[in-house]
């Protein structure tokens, strides 16, 4: 391919964008929408995820310690708990610590609590175990049930289950959006590129008579469709980054509970691949919808 | 420069267009097609230029074998043949300059040279004052000369016309034909399908009639020999 051929196809698919301008805007905003789409279902998947994992990451396991059992002991259980595989951290709340917590929650000084109960801490020694994966937290408690001086091992039993499976459903319902809107994105921009092959058929077919070869007639179509995609991810991008930034105010103003994802290096990642992806749809459409035009 | 060998064509619907033709066409020639219509005119050029290929039998152009040709090699035979369309098939939103220029764009000519070339190609179909014009605005004649400029401006070994006149009034006709006439004589092989009579008559260049999708006739240097 010479200089003088890439000059003819950039001038060629300028040309041809200027002749059917309402084509190339519905292909325009074929992208768009699809991308738009696709950009808030990674978001939505981001969230979901994000979700997850604050949820996931605050189960913990409390082993309650035998009332009778010294300080010392306590200590060395710790040390044998964080020998366990799976385990990340281990935490002692002392009776003393307990009883001061829980006094903090009646909002009453200490020294009267203490008289009330009758002069005696009801509480007892508690190690706080976080495991490295959810996923390990039933199989460390039933370990840890077992070790003499633990007395109870509570976790939250049947709501970590749910938990974990429901965080799983949501992955995976996000990672299913985002695959059905890329391909319906890419089926959409091959039928505008389609129409305008077809609209163009008979300059194709006289390309074709006088000589040029395949890929000369594929690459001014080639790009338009990488331009037109392009754009249509550009302005996706706007679309998106503005919408999430707009959703995200509101909800951290009336929901505050919820985590939201607010994640510069994901923003841009975002916006970069919603460019691409644009590019490669268009890219992809066209090579599609001109492979049977120029078999003949 | 033109040799089929036993060549039959068959289209997918099952008409047989062309049966068991033999055929030889020399360097410098120049030949008309005569025959009824549908009789396998058409289809034998488009073997020329490989819009077709044979269902058997052997095409070899320039020394070329079309049969065997690959896909991607096809591109580079049709720069060696230019082509005169009977529906022209000019490209109606460029204008005559960029019709024309178009031939030697798609094989990536320089600017300056496309520029040289196709002014030269439009002086010598006598269409230098509407370059500019869109093919739209040209008469019948007009926009047949300007798709034989585009067939010659590569220099074509070959030259194939499909009823270069058909569409045109009898005097256009003949400056098309004075203009085919110079190309041939300057060393292009010339194949021209044609129901053309008079001009057939009065050019007395070799004969090759196609019947039924056979040769019926070969006359080195005939005439029409159809009555209408």
């Amino acid at each position: 391919m010479t200089l003088n051929s890439v000059r003819y196809i950039l001038r060629e698919t300028l040309n041809s964008m200027k002749r059917n301008p309402w084509l190339s805007i519905a292909s325009v905003l074929t992208v768009t929408v699809s991308l738009v789409i696709l950009g808030f279902s990674v978001f939505f998947l981001a969230n979901a995820s994000n979700m997850a994992k604050s949820f996931e990451s605050e189960l913990e396991i409390a082993a309650f310690v035998q009332s009778d059992t010294t300080p010392e002991a306590v200590n060395a259980l710790q040390t044998q708990l964080k020998a366990m595989p799976g385990v990340a951290s281990v935490t002692i709340v002392t009776k003393d610590q307990a009883l001061t917590d829980f006094g903090k929650t009646m909002g009453d000084s200490q020294s009267s609590l203490v008289a009330d109960l009758g002069g005696t801490n009801p509480f007892t020694d508690k190690l706080t175990v976080k495991a490295t994966d959810p996923q390990n937290v039933k199989a460390i408690a039933a370990t840890m049930s077992t070790l003499p001086g633990i007395d109870k091992v509570r976790y939250g039993q049947g709501f970590v289950d749910q938990l974990l499976s429901f965080t799983q459903w949501l992955r995976w319902i996000g990672l299913g959006v985002v695959g059905a809107f890329s391909i319906a994105a890419i089926v959409l921009i091959s039928i505008n590129v389609k129409m305008n092959v077809f609209s163009r058929r008979r300059e194709i077919q006289i390309m074709k008579l006088v000589g040029a070869s395949n890929s000369f007639v594929r690459w001014p179509f080639l790009i338009e469709g990488m331009v037109l995609g392009l754009v249509g991810g550009a302005l996706a991008a706007g679309i998106v980054g503005m919408g999430y930034n707009w959703i995200t105010m509101y909800v951290q103003s009336t929901l505050t509970f919820l985590p939201v994802v607010q994640n510069q290096l994901l923003f841009q990642q975002v916006s970069v691949g919603l460019l691409l992806a644009g590019m490669a749809m268009g890219a992809i459409g066209s090579g599609f919808s001109l492979q049977k035009f120029l078999k003949s | 420069m033109i040799q089929l060998t036993n060549v039959s064509k068959i289209y997918q619907n099952g008409a047989r267009a062309l049966v068991d033709v033999n055929l030889k066409i020399g360097k410098g020639d120049f030949v008309f097609l005569v025959g009824p219509s549908g009789a396998g005119k058409s289809t034998l050029i488009k073997l020329f230029y490989r819009d077709e290929t044979p269902s058997r039998g052997q095409v070899i152009i320039n020394s070329k074998n079309l049969v065997r040709m690959k896909e991607r090699e096809v591109p580079y035979l049709r720069r060696s043949i230019g082509v005169i369309f009977q529906d022209f098939k000019l490209m109606t939103n460029k204008t005559v300059y960029e019709n024309v220029a178009f031939a030697l764009e798609v094989i990536g000519v320089s600017r300056k040279e496309i520029e040289i070339r196709t002014r030269t190609a439009l002086e010598l179909v006598g269409l230098a004052v509407k370059a500019n014009a869109y093919s739209h605005e040209l008469s019948g004649g007009e926009q047949q000369r300007v798709c034989v400029a585009r067939a010659i401006i590569n220099n074509p070994a070959l030259l194939l016309a499909d009823e270069p006149t058909g569409n045109l009034d009898p005097e256009t006709a003949w400056g098309i034909m004075d203009l085919l006439h110079n190309i041939n004589k300057r060393g292009t092989t010339i194949v021209m399908a044609t129901h053309a009579r008079a001009i057939v008559n009065k050019m007395q260049k070799r004969v090759i009639a196609i019947e039924n999708g056979r040769v019926a006739r070969d006359d080195e240097k005939g005439g029409y020999g159809y009555d209408t």
